[in-house]
């Protein structure tokens, strides 16, 4: 279910899933197209989808009762970064950092990390919502001669 | 987006019956890393001890499915030792090795033949 909002100077979506595995390539395929739609190259597409994946795998895992439960996600663009919100209705758990397996989720959080340039987790009474923020690369890169 | 495939199990004879190689396509996530999971545990069960993941035509392979690579590594500990080697090409899917940190834990190889010579030297 996607409903598109464009206004001035910034754009919005959201799409609305089950709790299912089996709803993670949908996600995937949303998060491309608004990828490229706001023009970001082939690689930071792929670690921006990436990342989402691992967002809505961790509210699939444990931010969903059963498989009836929604996540909601939604993207916030503007001129420079787009922004990906995944909202559960779980209580966001530390991951596990014991065994092989199990320490999956702090996996998961080390790579969204390493592969947006901002990952905001808001944690409520009604859930968590993680954020992940990818700047455009000539943004980036103008910072970065601004900086040096 | 490619779809994910477990082939059946690659037996050589001139490899031992130790070596058994596996080999995956597409894409790995949360919804398919516990049919890899399966499988892998079977050919464990079956007797294999070097075991070459052919991941060639891998394009996405998530932290759930880097679960399994770990836990593969654990369960061959647990039952007298053995090796995990993969086969893989993909600069995005090395990268993901490389942050998770499982390139430390496991070899990387460009070729089945490279990972296959490699697994007989070691025999």
């Amino acid at each position: 279910m996607r409903s598109p909002n464009n206004t001035a100077g910034a754009s919005a979506s959201e799409l609305h899933v089950l709790a299912r595995r089996s709803e993670l390539g949908v996600a995937r395929k949303y998060a491309e197209d608004v990828a490229q739609a706001f023009g970001l190259d082939e690689d930071s597409r792929y670690e921006f989808v990436y990342a989402v994946n691992e967002a809505v795998t961790n509210a699939i895992r444990h931010g969903a009762s059963d498989e009836e439960d929604m996540i909601h996600m939604s993207i916030v663009a503007d001129s420079e970064r787009l922004t990906f919100a995944v909202r559960d209705r779980g209580t966001f758990v530390m991951p596990e950092v014991d065994g092989a397996e199990t320490a999956a989720g702090g996996r998961g959080l080390a790579l969204m990390a390493s592969l947006v340039d901002e990952v905001d987790l808001h944690i409520d009474p009604g859930g968590t919502t993680v954020r992940l923020s990818k700047v455009r690369s000539s943004s980036i890169e103008t910072a970065r001669a601004r900086a040096g | 987006m490619r779809t994910f495939y477990i082939g059946d199990d690659v037996h050589l004879e001139d490899a031992g019956p130790e070596v058994a190689i596996l080999v995956v396509g597409g894409e790995v996530d949360y919804e398919v890393s516990p049919q890899l999971k399966a499988r892998i545990m079977r050919a464990i069960k079956a007797g294999a001890r070097r075991l070459i993941l052919d991941l060639s035509d891998v394009t996405f392979i998530d932290s759930t499915a880097i679960g399994v690579l770990a836990a593969t590594l654990e369960k061959l500990d647990e039952t007298g030792g053995g090796s995990l080697s993969v086969v893989c090409t993909h600069e995005k899917v090395i990268q993901i090795f490389e942050i998770t940190g499982l390139d430390s834990l496991i070899t990387v190889y460009p070729s089945r033949e490279d990972a296959l010579a490699a697994a007989a030297t070691a025999g």
